[in-house]
């Protein structure tokens, strides 16, 4: 039964792991172009430094393939999502859709289009013997070519919708909702992956007009007919545009573009994989437990082994074989439930990425090579690990041990008795904090000190509480001196055997990380509280109904959003554009707004506040920005420092006037007056509207009015606004609380299995008092109170360290990965209920093994 | 007379005909409002060597024959067959315009084919492309030039009538060539209307080059050639061209050595027979133009040769009788392909037709000049395509 929860333990740390890394890994595996499904893989793509691609490039485009043979594919994409059914839906809720524009003609051209499944422009829901004459087929490749709402669905989408040739499909697009009409599903061909259910593709000038982006493309797609020297016949032409360029254009090639998808997610995922870990190091401790108890189980069975001339080594070679094995069995386990469960992360990972960086569609985490080694690797070599010590302890076990049977209590892990070894690795720790973070191509972070220093402390407070326990029982001794078995579980306690101390030592891991993270998490919580509260000043926020996460580029028209600006209740209204750019280290969010609104209309959190006025002034503040503070950690500027903005009019010079606060994306992010902005980018759709109204007007009744006006708007009050970025930013926070709950459950869990070893361990001592009348409910509630009073020491110390952790994850990890300040709040509250929980729990998993070691069989007189 | 035939199939079908009953009198428009061909009309160039979109169909057609230039003294030199074809089809009237992009256009679709022989490998290299009207497709009004993706064919020297040819296929061959003409162009049918069947609809504006002197290179792989021979051009215009009961067609222009040339299309009936609106052109070496009636000339297949790619039965070359406008003597051309694959296969999900360069041989085995012949409907009953 033992080897199996072992095995159990193993398997759900190794799931967890491997879990997380395939969705990781799916995650990121989608940050491809979706239209490589329609070209296979382009050798390379033109985009514009800035912004959108003007069509009228394409004929220069061209001229410069010379003879190339070349297929040029202009792109256009955008998102979509399905009207709103009901009123209540919560931001984030609805499917987004990704829209993509090409030229569904020259498509056909393509090699990867000969062998598509299915054509383009004759797909009918009736069999093909009773679709009509050949006058009908001719009719309808016109009608489809032609009629600009023709759409097409992937065969997941019109399965699930229920969807035939010619139905209407209605959808949010920017500020309207628009019927299309399914012509079809996208023809794949057969060495192409399925489209994912989300992709929806139209006929390029369809969507340009639809998408209200006429004449605009997101980029061009360079596909040479195969041939000999394609490579190199690329990476001429790729010169040839380059030399042309002149800022208009950027040339990439797909695997480029994949890298800065990686690159933007780095961070995210790199700490996503260490909180996987923790579950294992955790599990290392329980594994280390119940190894440990098998050694005692076994004595006899190693004693008579020793005695019949078996050397030490091999008997440590016996036990670390038999880690290994449940290393293995473990793993195996882990890859099976952890490939389940990846299939449930990758959504939950999915939806984050989606929400926070860019538009995924990732589906389903698909089985990966390295990732199965890496997890099985690290299976075994965790039993092992844990195994260790264990089998060093079998090893020195003497034959005559069997006889004297006194209970020599694990002798291993000298060290853990030894509290100065706990306080040198927390000063250790400490050495390591003012440490730099490790810095990525791409402007990612990694906080490698501080994590390593969370290593650190983690192991030196694990030393010292027992130390901590130590004490705590030798003074409490003295208060219950009246009952017997307070007395009894203290004597224990009073001089910890190493298994008592490394069992606390798993706790103090599980509380101190549990209750740091929860640290952190609040002090987000709370930061983000007040920074929502001060920057959220407004009376009403529109938006296009269809934005729903960072990848939506739905937008309000012009003429609406000047229109609503000129209602009469309006006071002020600050019309906010968005672009992303790439500048030297990585890429960034361009907004551009009415910067008189930070000073006048909202009480914004300035890190750095602008010298003069000038800034806040249409006049005067061409050349000036303010930047957000991630954007002054990613990119080591600061105000008064100046950079080269890439836009589509060419490189503008800016000046930082000044820093402020912004929890809203970990990127960074530059400001500019908004009329800078849409003269530098030819466009002036706002992604935003914000409005303050004259003091009086019914907030509600505008929200009413314009709803009803404008459909395809969302109108959020500053409360909904309010409250549905706080449910988002907790919804992202959601899984690290799933993952710390592992590790506490695990941490009990190994305090059960320590216990019950003492407990076989001192199966004579048991015997003893059972003859001096201990009835069953006595010796339980012993082993109830010593798993409590170590349950207690583990909460304390780890709480201790959690303040320290927290402060660690604050000051340093999210600081340097995030370029985040966040104001440091204790729940308290959360941080008692906790300790309670884990007290409690321990103490009743020390009673039921009381029970269960008072019914042990008394042991046999020899 | 060429239709265009090797293209994707739901744009093939677009240049299907349904079939009107005939009226008597001469009519103006198609139904759809699509000009149709007026006797009597006076060309105007460079205009007419341009696009006319009041017509529904239009195509520049070149085929020629090339020998490369700087082979070794006493061996032959290399021989290439080339076709090179730029189509256009205007969308129907009906049914509004559609989007107006003029980058994006959904006004016309242009079709191209090119096609490479190398005869001495007898490796035939052959693509077709398909592209809307806009920034990668398109042909101009005022005076010839087209262009379909990186492909254009353009009339360089309205003096001389120059046009220039950049062609290729995939990444394997590449051709840039000079075309002048020998001879004054050619307007072939009664009155500038070449008639195809009995519907008054099915005719055609049909401008011919029948010889034009040619130069350029050919890269073939890692191999460029400077080459060197001559070509034939079609420029057709029309807004319908099949009539009821024709099943396929078998064209064939031949430029003989002593400076003449013959073009003869057969219109093939549902039955095998030869439609009577069949004809064959006589050009004489000043240019001027002999018709003559499908009784009057004899078209029989020889041999016959099945394609690997799509198992479809074609001649194996062709013998031509007729009768010789100088003496009134019966004639005899053998029409020997210089390689038995030259099919276009459709590959892309065209409909496949053959067309290929050929030597004539006169009744004494003597080869006395270059052909190119094309055969359609071969691959299946091309009505049965259609239909």
């Amino acid at each position: 039964m033992e080897s199996g929860t072992l095995v159990l333990i193993l398997a759900f740390g190794i799931a967890v792991f491997f879990a997380v890394r395939l969705a990781n890994r799916a995650a990121v595996a989608n940050f491809q172009n979706f239209t490589d499904l329609l070209t296979a893989e382009a050798d390379g793509l033109v985009t514009a430094e800035a912004g959108a691609l003007s069509e009228n490039l394409l004929p220069e485009l061209r001229t410069l393939c010379g003879t190339e043979s070349v297929h040029l594919v202009p792109v256009l994409e955008t998102t979509a999502t399905p009207p709103r059914s009901t009123e209540a839906e919560a931001i984030g809720e609805r499917e987004t859709y990704q829209l993509v524009g090409v030229d569904l003609i020259a498509l056909q051209n393509l090699a990867a289009q000969r062998q598509v499944n299915r054509p383009w422009f004759d797909q009918t829901n009736a069999s093909p013997a009773t679709a009509g004459p050949a006058g009908a087929e001719r009719d309808r490749f016109w009608q489809t070519f032609r009629d600009p709402r023709s759409a097409y669905v992937s065969g997941f989408l019109a399965e699930r919708q229920y969807l035939r040739v010619g139905q209407d499909l209605p959808l949010l697009i920017n500020d309207r909702v628009i019927t299309l009409r399914v012509a079809g599903i996208i023809p794949v061909a057969p060495d192409q992956p399925q489209p994912p259910a989300n992709l929806i593709v139209l006929d390029l000038p369809a969507l340009q007009v639809l998408a209200d982006r006429t004449g605009r493309l997101d980029r061009i797609e360079f596909v040479l007919d195969p041939g000999p020297e394609r490579r190199e016949r690329w990476q001429q032409l790729r010169l040839r545009l380059e030399a042309a360029a002149q800022g208009r254009w950027r040339v990439a090639t797909p695997a480029d573009r994949r890298a800065a998808g990686e690159q933007m997610t780095a961070a995210f995922r790199l700490n996503l994989t260490i909180l996987s870990l923790l579950a294992l190091v955790v599990g290392l401790y329980l594994v280390f437990q119940a190894l440990d108890g098998a050694v005692i189980r076994r004595r006899e069975e190693i004693a008579i082994l020793r005695s019949l001339g078996v050397r030490p080594g091999e008997i440590q070679a016996a036990w670390l074989r038999e880690a290994a094995v449940y290393g293995l069995l473990g793993g195996v386990l882990g890859l099976a439930l952890g490939w389940l469960g990846a299939q449930g992360a990758v959504r939950w990972i999915g939806r984050t990425v989606n929400a926070l960086y860019y538009a995924t569609s990732a589906q389903a985490a698909s089985l990966d090579l390295t990732e199965t080694a890496i997890a099985l690797g690290l299976a075994v070599a965790t039993s092992l690990l844990a195994g260790w010590l264990p089998a060093r302890t079998a090893a020195a076990t003497p034959p005559a041990q069997i006889l004297v049977r006194t209970g020599t209590s694990f002798a291993g892990a000298a060290w853990l008795r030894r509290p100065g070894w706990g306080a040198l690795l927390l000063v250790l720790g400490v050495a390591l904090t003012p440490l730099p973070a490790l810095r990525l191509a791409g402007g990612a972070r990694i906080s490698w000190a501080a994590y390593l220093t969370a290593l650190l402390w983690i192991g030196g407070a694990g030393i010292l509480a027992g130390w901590v326990l130590q004490t705590m029982a030798r003074k409490a001794r003295r208060l219950g001196n009246y009952q017997a078995t307070w007395r009894l579980a203290l004597s224990q306690l009073a001089a910890p055997s190493g298994r008592h101390r490394l069992a606390l030592a798993g706790l103090v891991a599980a509380v101190a990380m549990t209750a740091g993270m929860a640290i952190l998490v609040s002090s987000f919580d709370t930061t983000m509280r007040g920074w929502i509260e001060r920057t959220f000043q407004a009376d009403l926020y529109i938006s296009s109904d269809g934005a729903q996460s960072a990848s939506t580029q739905n937008r309000i028209r012009p003429e609406v959003w000047r229109a609503i600006a000129r209602h009469p209740a309006v006071a002020f209204a600050n019309a906010v554009q968005v672009a992303e750019v790439r500048l030297p280290g990585g890429s960034t969010l361009l907004g551009g707004g009415d910067l008189r609104w930070f000073r006048d209309r909202t009480r914004t959190a300035w890190l750095a506040r602008p010298a003069d006025e000038a800034v806040f002034d249409a006049a005067r503040n061409a050349g000036l920005c303010l930047v957000s503070e991630a954007f002054t950690a990613r990119f080591q500027l600061g105000a008064g420092d100046e950079f080269d903005l890439p836009t589509p009019t060419g490189r503008q010079h800016l000046r930082i006037a000044g820093v402020f606060a912004d929890y809203g994306n970990e990127r960074g992010s530059i400001t500019v007056e908004r009329q800078h902005f849409a003269r530098w980018f030819g466009d002036e759709q706002a992604s935003s509207l914000i409005l303050a109204l004259h003091p009086g007007r019914n907030v509600e009744a505008l929200r009413a009015e314009l709803r009803a006006e404008h459909p395809g708007l969302a109108v959020y009050t500053n409360a909904y606004l309010r409250s549905e970025a706080l449910r988002i930013f907790r919804q992202t926070f959601a899984i690290t609380y799933a993952l710390e709950l592992i590790g506490i459950v695990v941490a009990v869990a190994g305090l059960g299995f320590t216990l019950m070893s003492l407990l076989l361990e001192r199966r004579a001592e048991l015997t003893t008092l059972r003859a001096l009348g201990f009835t069953h409910r006595e010796i339980a509630a012993t082993t109830a109170w010593e798993s409590l009073f170590t349950a207690l020491a583990g909460v304390l110390t780890g709480l201790a360290l959690s303040l320290a952790l927290g402060w660690l994850l604050i000051a340093r990890v999210n600081r340097q990965t995030f370029g985040w300040t966040l104001e440091t709040d204790h729940p308290w509250g959360q941080l008692g209920a906790l300790a309670f929980l884990v007290i409690a729990s321990a103490a009743a998993v020390g009673w039921l093994v009381g029970r269960q070691g008072a019914r042990l069989p008394a042991e046999q007189e020899e | 007379m060429k239709l265009p035939f090797g293209l994707a199939r739901a744009f093939a079908l677009t240049f299907a005909i349904t079939a009107a009953p005939s009226p008597a009198r001469a009519q103006a428009t198609t139904a759809d409002g699509f000009a149709l061909p007026q006797p009597g009309r006076k060309f105007v160039f460079p205009r007419d060597h341009g696009s006319h979109p009041e017509f529904k169909i239009e195509w520049w057609y070149l085929t020629g024959h090339l020998y490369a230039t700087n082979s070794t003294m006493g061996t032959p030199p290399r021989r290439f067959g080339f076709q090179a074809t730029f189509f256009r089809r205007a969308a129907p009237r009906a049914g509004g315009p559609g989007i107006e992009s003029a980058n994006f256009g959904t006004g016309n679709i242009y079709l191209a084919h090119m096609a490479l022989l190398d005869v001495t490998t007898g490796r035939f290299f052959h693509e077709e492309r398909l592209n809307r009207e806009g920034w990668d497709a398109g042909s101009a009004t005022n005076s010839l030039a087209v262009h379909n993706g990186n492909w254009s064919l353009r009339l360089t020297d309205p003096v001389t009538n120059r046009m220039d040819l950049s062609g290729g296929i995939r990444a394997e061959v590449r051709f840039q060539l000079s075309l002048v003409p020998r001879k004054p162009l050619v307007v072939f049918g009664t009155n500038g209307v070449s008639r195809k069947a009995a519907e008054p609809e099915a005719a055609s504006h049909y401008l011919t080059y029948p010889r034009l002197a040619t130069q350029g290179t050919l890269s073939l792989g890692r191999e460029t050639l400077a080459v060197a021979g001559e070509a034939w051009m079609d420029h057709e215009i029309s807004s319908s061209q099949l009539g009821e009961g024709q099943v396929g067609w078998d064209w064939a222009c031949l430029q003989l050595n002593d400076g003449r040339e013959l073009m003869t299309y057969r219109m093939r009936r549902s039955d095998g027979s030869t439609d009577p609106f069949s004809s064959l052109s006589w050009v004489d070496a000043s240019g001027r133009v002999v018709q003559q009636s499908a009784r009057t000339f004899q078209w029989d297949p020889l041999a016959q040769w099945t394609s690997p790619h799509t198992r479809a039965v074609y001649p194996a070359g062709v013998r031509l009788t007729a009768a010789d406008p100088i003496d009134g003597r019966r004639r005899t051309f053998t029409l020997e392909p210089l390689a038995a694959d030259q099919e276009l296969n459709g590959a892309g999900g065209g409909v496949p037709y053959w067309e290929g360069s050929c030597r004539v041989r006169d009744e004494a085995g003597r080869e006395i000049g270059q052909a190119f012949l094309e055969m359609t409907g071969y691959a299946g009953s091309l009505r049965r395509t259609l239909e």
